[in-house]
């Protein structure tokens, strides 16, 4: 058995834990001595240059766990640090994994010593020493379970800026001078008595507000101790009201939210009528209070056409998709892109056309985060009702189906393929009909030739119909 | 009235709205530059009040005088509380006071509808201004959106706040219409689009002005109208999926003080607020639908978690060979989480899982023994009774707790 002294510092230690494995040292061989704390307890965590160059290689992730697990007080720390270290380089990765006996160890201590660093963080409470009591200006005393000063510290110089601060714990002082933080080991009397014995009047407003914010109502001290353990509530400006507040919440009859406090000064209501406070909206149109079919459930508004009313050419496509949903406008998302874009090489202006859907409301289904677009079927003909209507409104000369459902819609029917349709004006109840892909369709095809294609179909059907207009 | 007093009333006003979440921030430090806040990307609960609730946020109303009559709300107009105001300096005084004695990490504003939708947007967005531009704060900001406010004011919002949330209140249009008559589901759903477009324009462009870096969320009561969970969690999901929402937070109705009769006179029980939570968590984190999680009449059982009661329902699947599962799957077996799944994924890799490994992840092995099979173990009772199962499992019904 040797026995291995040191300084008790992680840097001291992997140092001559690198010694020990270039040497075939076995764990079982060792027995870890730290000497008295000293002053340099933080030096080497991240200043101090490597002086020892090695060649023992270590996973990442493992120098960070042992790193963290360095910091748990435990009697065992260095020598379970040091056996996991000597199974690693030896090949053994499980070691490191916390389904292992000794990862599952490490990886305790590691999430121990998170957590209390996320502790202090937390529960630390500064106080202010007042305007003219120069630095540090905000002091605080805590006591950690393991040794995190050093760890959670850095977090406070983002926090404050240039505001000084000091944090005393039993072991050790941190201090912040707006600049460079800097470390003591242990923590000299005189500044654990400042940050213990510190009193800060601003604490008041903290006070009224932590057992206002309380709702009395649904008192759950097993929940509250859980996450934030009794033994820091001594040093919790709010610690003392805890059991004033939870006591009151049981023994009143108190059955609803409002605190005491509240509820004992006197009220008033708001007088005004409900006819003078109703928002200013823009009118629903009777599209928007449509029932006729659920899709309206699930979307954030009915979509209607857009352009004007003397327009001569008509587009209907199928549906609004994710982005028409939001915007309350047809054709504003990719498929709006590709049609724009057939629109201009067809020599034709998106603003002199009628443009609208067969189905106005969006219908989808959740895919994880996203909105899976659904094609309309049983929604078709209840909503031919609001087509028809802007039929007759704009009374266009010619009509463009966007695809399958927009001319199951005109129809009234199911109709087979699409390409029977395709590429020839018919008549259709004293307008000329003209057929050709929906946009969304031609984003989806796969090979670029066919794609250039259908995209050349969409363009053609909208020249064909610009020469009927000017017939 | 003293600064103390009004804060008694207006964070007494606030505490309805559960939400405290200060995560999801981009990094800011102050280091080494005027000015205060950092942010990390990590939520920080400062304090625990004896409810079991976090404080995380200085959590206010800039005001409790609203011209709304929303029924379920102890601020309504016609609710016999009483009122205050704040100064947009005092809010900014507060958050400053209280961010540097490390009691909070930042500030969640919201208000009672005061002159008009736009208004209250511009009081809330000054406070936010003030506390960003003149004292350069970089803490966490969540804004409450008021839905019939200005797009460009929501813009606005999203320039200075985290986290923008806009309120569904309850989980039916015709549940709003009854109980919050100057409300709108479409103006509300509308509000959170322009918010998700928000993200998604900053998203695409590098040089975007900063919009609502930490998300969007909305909160929904429960228990102020008898919608059963099942509408509740298809709701829910709606809204994930439209509005690309970070959360949807459930808020047990709470009685007030002089309730209308329009409102239920007790609370749900809490168990029920948590078994959504629960059931929340599967969709947003475990890719389970709405539909997959078993119900009964509607509602989530109170007396197994939504996971086990998925897992009794589908007996077919299991028992589940941890050692050769799809690690999706290995996550739906009660008791194993996602953390540990993806853990035992790893350690397959290096040698078979035996049944000391499951305790030594912590896995809760009460709930995963009748479903999982390992090189060790196989349940010795398989063709136990689900019905069985499921009374052994149960917990004790006067067991509460909160999220």
């Amino acid at each position: 058995m040797r026995t291995v002294s040191f300084d008790g510092s992680f840097a001291g230690w992997r140092c001559i834990a690198r010694q020990l494995l270039e040497q075939d040292v076995a764990p079982s061989e060792i027995s870890w001595q730290t000497e008295h704390l000293v002053g340099d307890l933080f030096a080497g965590t991240s200043e101090q240059p490597e002086t020892v160059s090695s060649a023992i290689r270590v996973p990442k992730q493992l120098a960070e766990l042992l790193s963290l697990a360095a910091c748990y007080r435990h009697a065992q720390r260095w020598a379970l640090l040091y056996r996991v270290l000597w199974r690693v380089v030896r090949g053994d990765q499980a070691a490191m994994l916390a389904g292992d006996e000794d990862g599952s160890e490490l990886h305790r201590w590691a999430k121990a010593v998170r957590r209390e660093t996320h502790h202090l963080h937390a529960f630390l409470r500064f106080k202010h020493r007042g305007e003219h009591s120069g630095n540090p200006q905000y002091v605080a005393w805590h006591e950690p379970a393991h040794d995190v000063l050093a760890l959670a510290a850095p977090h406070f110089c983002n926090r404050m800026g240039n505001t000084s601060w000091l944090i005393a714990t039993p072991e050790a002082v941190a201090l912040w001078d707006g600049k460079t933080l800097a470390f003591k080991a242990p923590c000299p009397v005189e500044l654990q008595a400042l940050a213990k014995q510190q009193r800060d009047d601003g604490e008041s407003l903290w006070l009224a507000y932590y057992a206002s914010t309380f709702n009395p109502a649904r008192a759950n001290p097993k929940v509250m101790t859980g996450h934030m353990p009794k033994r820091f509530w001594k040093d919790l400006p709010e610690g003392p009201l805890i059991p004033a507040l939870l006591s009151e919440a049981r023994t009143g009859t108190q059955r609803t939210a409002q605190a005491k406090t509240v509820s004992e000064q006197a009220g008033k209501t708001v007088p005004v009528s409900a006819e003078e406070v109703l928002p200013v909206r823009e009118q629903l149109s009777t599209l928007d209070t449509c029932r006729r079919c659920p899709l309206w459930q699930k979307a954030t508004q009915a979509v209607p056409g857009e352009g004007p009313l003397n327009a001569r050419l008509f587009l209907v496509g199928e549906q609004p998709g994710d982005h028409e949903d939001l915007l309350g406008r047809p054709f504003m998302g990719p498929a709006g892109q590709v049609l724009d874009q057939a629109i201009q090489d067809a020599g034709l202006q998106r603003e002199a056309l009628y443009l609208t859907n067969a189905v106005k409301h969006f219908k989808w289904t959740p895919q994880g985060r996203r909105r899976k677009h659904v094609t309309p079927t049983t929604e078709i003909a209840p909503c031919r009702h609001w087509l028809e209507q802007e039929l007759d409104n704009v009374k266009p000369d010619v009509i463009v189906a966007l695809g399958a459902t927009a001319l199951e819609s005109l129809t009234g029917k199911k109709q087979g393929s699409l390409a029977m349709y395709m590429g020839q004006a018919t008549q259709w109840k004293g307008r000329r009909l003209i057929v050709t892909y929906h946009p969304s369709y031609i984003l989806r095809v796969p090979e670029e030739a066919k794609r250039e294609q259908a995209q050349a179909a969409l363009t053609a059907a909208l020249v064909q119909a610009r020469q009927l207009l000017e017939q | 009235m003293e600064l103390t007093d009004k804060l008694i009333i207006l964070a007494d006003a606030a505490k309805y709205d559960v939400s405290c979440a200060s995560s999801g921030a981009p990094k800011r430090s102050s280091k080494g530059k005027d000015g205060l806040g950092s942010t990390d990307g990590m939520g920080i609960c400062h304090s625990f009040t004896p409810d079991g609730r976090c404080v995380s946020l200085l959590k206010v109303l800039l005001t409790n005088f609203c011209l709304y009559d929303c029924q379920y709300c102890v601020n309504r107009r016609s609710s016999n509380v009483p009122r205050a105001r704040f100064t947009p300096e005092e809010v900014v005084k507060l958050t400053l006071d209280f961010y540097r004695r490390n009691t909070i990490s930042g500030l969640f504003l919201s208000s009672g509808i005061i002159r008009s939708a736009d208004y209250t947007m511009e009081q809330l967005i000054r406070v936010a201004q003030l506390l960003r531009e003149e004292h350069q704060f970089r803490g966490y900001i969540h804004l409450k959106t008021i839905p019939d406010a200005d797009p460009l004011l929501i813009a606005k919002a999203g320039l200075y706040a985290d986290r923008l949330s806009v309120n569904i209140e309850l989980p039916t249009e015709a549940g709003l219409t009854r109980l919050a008559p100057e409300k709108e589901v479409r103006s509300i759903k509308k509000a959170m689009g322009t918010i998700r477009l928000g993200l998604e324009e900053t998203a695409a462009e590098k040089n975007a002005p900063r919009f609502a870096p930490a998300g969007q969320s909305t909160q929904m009561i429960i228990g102020a109208d008898p919608t059963n969970d099942r509408t509740i969690l298809d709701t829910a999901q709606t809204l994930y999926g439209a509005y690309q929402l970070k959360r949807v937070y459930y808020s047990a109705f709470s009685p007030i003080p002089d309730s209308p009769n329009s409102v239920p006179l007790i609370p749900p029980p809490l168990l029920r607020e948590h078994r959504l939570y629960q059931a929340d968590f599967l969709i947003r984190g475990y890719g389970f639908t709405a539909s997959e999680l078993p119900t009964e009449e509607g509602n989530l059982p109170l007396d197994i978690d939504p996971k086990l009661a998925w897992a009794l329902s589908n007996r077919d699947t299991f028992p589940l060979d941890l050692n050769q599962a799809e690690p999706a799957l290995i996550a739906r077996v009660p008791g194993i989480g996602v953390l540990s799944a993806k853990r035992l994924v790893a350690l397959r890799q290096q040698r078979r899982i035996r049944y000391a490994d499951l305790i030594r992840l912590r896995c809760s092995l009460e709930k995963a023994k009748p479903f999982i099979v390992v090189h060790d173990y196989r349940p010795s009772f398989l063709l136990a009774e689900s019905l069985h199962l499921r009374t052994q499992l149960s917990e004790k019904p006067a067991q509460l707790a909160l999220w």
